[in-house]
């Protein structure tokens, strides 16, 4: 972590509270698990406690590491909820296929955009610096993306990026624009910083 | 409630508890006898008073999020009990609180002598110039101190974890901090200090968890009671209150 931020805003020690706030509603609170009104008397608290505060992050910490040395398992739940979802597409397509059919044939071959280049975008193109994407779980999430964001593209087959795109950190840093291009199912993405 | 309350001496026997503590006390210090004296204290807090510390989960967290909670909560005490009974030498404490504050930077919690300054002159407890305060320092540094360089912090955040962002961290106040000249990185931190107390509580919760503590935007966001995705959105808008606030005082990036 940063020592300029941690010594700049962490409770002050001089303020510290003698009477702490009880472990396992510490625990709780990590958790999520109280309701508003504590909540805000915990907060209140942890702010203006050293050691409460402490407690809770190091255990925010503790939680965090656990949870991303655990397999990665597939609940129950999860899988029926996707057959449902398959058959509730399946029947989608039955119903809609012929119009949607009908719409790709009139949909425009190139594809010319350009969006601003929000977090969501910069999480999909931070995740490695290949030009070329292989990974098809990428490939659909930018394809994902861009449908959320309104572009009216139907599948992507590969991704090309002109060059590789590095976080800007600057709290002042220029807005940045993303233009995509589409032709044939390969989408051609270039970073664009604007003053 | 999510559960029975277990039976105390099987938790403590249980090789996942032993672990949970081993790998507390681990990232806590850095030197290997402070490690075992750390794992040998809490084991003994949690026996005390017949397991009264264990008893007293009474099931309204999860078990794991209590039993981390509680080795936390006596690795602090450890650490206190440990190193709080350090004496500053008299010979710095006759030369004033700052040098008291100098001495516990450098010597205890393993501070660059600059870094030390920028803290006295964030803080308002010197007013002197570098060169004046390199000059002053001397019979600082000619104090013995036994830590440095096997230096042991005693303060609540390992010096370990106090590292400056690597090159992929994302906390741009401090990357700001970071480029700045020594005047006006103390004049940014005096601002952020200034906008961080004017927000609400759960704001500055917020900001001290994800931008002071390096906690995940899901974690903190659970700690206030909000979905990640509006903690992240609120932040940006926060973000962006410090920016005006620095920008009003003539505060850019270099």
């Amino acid at each position: 972590m940063g020592k300029w931020m941690n010594r700049t805003i962490n409770p002050s020690v001089g303020l510290e509270s003698e009477d702490h706030i009880p472990v396992e509603d510490l625990a709780r609170l990590a958790e999520g698990g109280v309701d508003t009104a504590e909540r805000q008397h915990l907060i209140g608290h942890l702010n203006r406690c050293q050691r409460c505060y402490q407690i809770l992050q190091e255990t925010l910490k503790d939680l965090s590491a656990e949870t991303s040395m655990l397999p990665v398992a597939v609940p129950w739940w999860r899988t029926r909820m996707f057959y449902a979802l398959a058959a509730s597409i399946l029947l989608v397509l039955l119903i809609a296929g012929p119009l949607a059919i009908k719409q790709w044939t009139q949909s425009p071959r190139v594809i010319l955009a350009s969006l601003d280049l929000d977090q969501g975008l910069k999480d999909i193109l931070l995740e490695d610096d290949a030009l070329k994407w292989e990974k098809k779980e990428r490939v659909s999430r930018l394809l994902t993306a861009l449908q959320q964001r309104g572009l009216a593209v139907k599948d992507l087959n590969l991704v090309l990026l002109s060059k590789p795109y590095y976080q800007k950190k600057s709290l002042f840093g220029p807005k940045e624009v993303l233009h995509i291009r589409i032709d044939k199912n390969v989408a051609y993405l270039e970073v664009e910083e604007k003053d | 409630m999510y559960g029975k309350i277990m039976d105390p001496e099987k938790i403590i026997s249980s090789s996942d508890l032993l672990v949970k503590i081993e790998t507390v006390c681990k990232r806590r210090f850095s030197a290997e006898n402070d490690q075992n004296e750390c794992y040998v204290y809490v084991i003994d807090s949690l026996k005390a008073d017949n397991f009264k510390r264990l008893r007293a989960f009474k099931g309204k967290s999860k078990l794991n999020t209590y039993l981390y909670s509680l080795i936390n909560a006596l690795v602090i005490d450890f650490r206190r009990k440990q190193f709080g009974r350090r004496r500053i030498p008299a010979g710095v404490a006759k030369l004033g609180k700052w040098a008291e504050t100098v001495y516990r930077f450098v010597c205890w919690q393993k501070f660059s002598f600059d870094d030390a300054y920028d803290f006295l002159r964030i803080d308002d407890l010197y007013s002197g110039s570098y060169i004046q305060f390199i000059k002053e320092i001397d019979p600082i540094k000619k104090a013995p101190c036994r830590e440095n360089p096997a230096f042991q912090s005693i303060d609540e955040t390992p010096e370990s974890t106090l590292k400056n962002i690597n090159a992929e961290g994302s906390n741009p106040l401090e990357f700001l901090i970071q480029k700045l000249d020594r005047e006006m990185r103390i004049k940014a931190i005096k601002v952020i200090r200034e906008t961080t107390v004017e927000l609400s509580e759960d704001d500055q919760l917020l900001i001290r968890l994800v931008y002071g503590s390096d906690q995940s935007v899901a974690a903190a966001a659970r700690v206030i009671g909000l979905p990640a995705s509006t903690a992240g959105k609120h932040l940006k808008s926060l973000l962006a209150k410090y920016r005006e606030k620095l920008l009003a005082v003539g505060i850019r990036e270099p």
